[in-house]
């Protein structure tokens, strides 16, 4: 079986449907943009010092990246829900894991390009540098943020197998459900006690304090990096496993062929 | 060897608040199709057609029963059931962005074929059904007989030694079911293909189907080829005489092959079991009893008549 084929079969359509898609220009330069000029602008008007300001730019430098990636991964499943044409897919021999990987994969090229983008933003019209830390540390913030929309795109394709389109609004509001509790805008420390908790299970807590370790901020957990990495492993591990059941019970109550009608 | 093996198939699907409506599909399908051949199932709306394919291309679970298709069974052995088998539905639909082109590589993809192999397998498919000037053109942008002829080219690139048909032809201009049709009849003839079609289109089974069965409420009423039909549900072949010198009426009760008659007038018609077989010794009869056949019309049902009686 020639598994890499059928990854870049996914990565390969991914990238076809962004270049037709105009919107594909909002998702990559314009949302992206305009989150970090008026964050950056807003840091101006309340004043805030240059070690908040970084703090919360890195924060929405971080979103964007995990908004735009985990996007790609559900769309492994969202173009052919909306083509109606999910049942080729599921004829086809292929697992689960070549759609996501390859969907994936076109999820980090789109979020490196955004990557850039900001920084170059944020770097002339703020003077931030986002490559202070070095290579390493910021290769590594951006495997964690990958990796972390990898499990969430996979939950986008858990949801939209269970529910059909209805789920569909679940793509985009995903991370925004983590947002209010990873401490994007602010310090976790701020949240009240039971949410703090809730805030230690969640990677991004933890690859943005060891990011946000570099430009002087003491990480409120222990060990930010190997917790990072070790829940994310364990998130991605759990929402495959829902996958495979939830493509498994789309074959059982018939919803792989409504959603090809 | 069978390339289908259907064993006491059976579906529900469940609705409704706790799922408390349940609705058979299937209530227990069996039958084989040989390699090489091609086998229609026939049937109303709501008769179990779509699910019956649905299984056997491992996109539906089956609630008990099995199905086996080329020695694979297919929930257990899915993925390599999955390499040997395509479909086509005559609702097919694609990405809406994608080209003609774009959609058979990308299938080609999924099915693992790389480089060079994949770009002939891709050109020789767009030949093949004549998409040449489409080959750039967005999916959306198709006709739907097109789309058609590129649903059933998608269907061609892995070689499939199994093809699933469901209603290939419904709402397309009848020339272009005939063209599909012909394709269909051309890959079991060139490359052995076995075809399991799903139709509602009784000319269709009978041009292309070895073996039909009819389905109706999620069960096999009737299976054979159109003759062996025919005669199992006893529809028989209508003969309508009639006859010069020949006063009152003709007793047939005792003629073998004849089900049923109506003689009065100097006209008789009767249903026969075969008219080719009993029309020499309804005519000898009535030789016989000094009669003479002055105008003989016989009418041989078609496969519409069987549907129709088994409907009821």
């Amino acid at each position: 079986m020639n598994h890499a084929i059928r990854v870049v079969a996914f990565t390969k359509k991914n990238w076809i449907n962004t270049r037709r898609n105009i919107f594909t220009i909002f998702e990559i330069v314009f949302w992206p943009a305009v989150g970090v000029l008026s964050v950056g602008l807003l840091t101006r008007f309340l004043e805030l010092t240059p070690e908040t300001s970084t703090f919360v730019l890195i924060g929405t430098l971080a979103l964007s990246l995990v908004q735009i990636c985990q996007l790609d991964v559900a769309y492994a499943i969202l173009f052919d829900m909306w083509g109606k044409s999910a049942k080729h897919q599921f004829l086809a021999p292929i697992s689960p894991w070549h759609m996501v990987l390859g969907s994936w994969l076109m999820g980090v090229i789109r979020g490196l390009v955004v990557f850039g983008l900001l920084a170059g933003v944020a770097r002339l019209a703020f003077g931030f540098d986002f490559f202070a830390p070095g290579p390493v540390a910021v290769a590594i913030f951006l495997l964690g943020m990958f990796l972390t929309a990898g499990a969430i795109g996979i939950s986008v394709c858990v949801l939209l197998l269970l529910f059909g389109l209805r789920a569909e609004v679940s793509a985009w509001s995903g991370v925004s459900l983590v947002l209010l509790l990873c401490g994007i805008y602010y310090p976790v420390t701020l949240l009240p006690e039971p949410f703090m908790t809730l805030a230690a299970w969640i990677p991004l807590t933890h690859f943005l304090e060891a990011f946000r370790e570099h430009f002087g901020f003491s990480p409120v957990f222990q060990s930010p990096l190997l917790k990072g990495f070790l829940s994310v492993g364990a998130y991605l591990a759990l929402s495959y496993w829902g996958l495979t059941a939830a493509i498994k019970r789309a074959r059982r109550n018939g919803l792989l062929l409504r959603l090809s009608e | 060897m069978f390339a289908v093996e259907v064993s006491e198939l059976k579906k529900s699907f469940h609705a409704g608040l706790w799922s408390r409506r349940v609705t058979t599909a299937l209530a227990g399908v069996s039958f084989t199709v040989p390699r090489g051949t091609i086998f229609a199932v026939l049937g109303p709306n709501g008769a179990g057609k779509t699910t019956l394919l649905s299984i056997a291309s491992t996109l539906l679970l089956p609630d008990s029963g099995s199905v086996r298709l080329l020695g694979f069974d297919v929930v257990r052995e899915a993925p390599r059931v999955r390499e040997r088998i395509n479909m086509v539905s005559g609702h097919t639909n694609f990405i809406w962005s994608l080209t003609t082109r774009e959609i058979l590589d990308h299938h080609g993809m999924l099915y693992g074929l790389t480089g060079r192999a994949r770009a002939r397998k891709v050109e020789s498919l767009i030949e093949r059904f004549e998409l040449r000037t489409h080959r750039d053109v967005a999916y959306n942008e198709l006709s739907t007989g097109l789309k058609q002829r590129l649903a059933l080219a998608k269907a061609l690139v892995n070689d499939p030694e199994l093809l699933f048909l469901d209603e290939p032809t419904v709402a397309l201009d009848p020339d272009i079911s005939i063209r599909i049709r012909e394709e269909i009849a051309r890959l079991r003839r060139e490359r052995g293909v076995t075809v399991l079609l799903t139709t509602h289109d009784m000319p269709e089974a009978e041009f292309l189907a070895d073996e039909i069965a009819f389905l109706r409420h999620g069960r096999i009423l009737a299976q054979g080829d159109a003759e062996s039909l025919k005669r199992q549900v006893k529809i028989g072949d209508t003969i309508t005489i009639e006859l010069d010198g020949l006063d009152g009426s003709l007793d047939l009760s005792g003629v073998p092959g004849v089900l049923s008659y109506r003689s009065e007038n100097g006209r008789i018609e009767c249903v026969a079991d075969s008219a080719r077989k009993r029309l020499p010794e309804l005519l000898r009869l009535i030789r016989e009893r000094g009669g003479v056949a002055s105008d003989v019309r016989v009418f041989e049902p078609d496969l519409e008549s069987v549907f129709v009686e088994l409907a009821k």
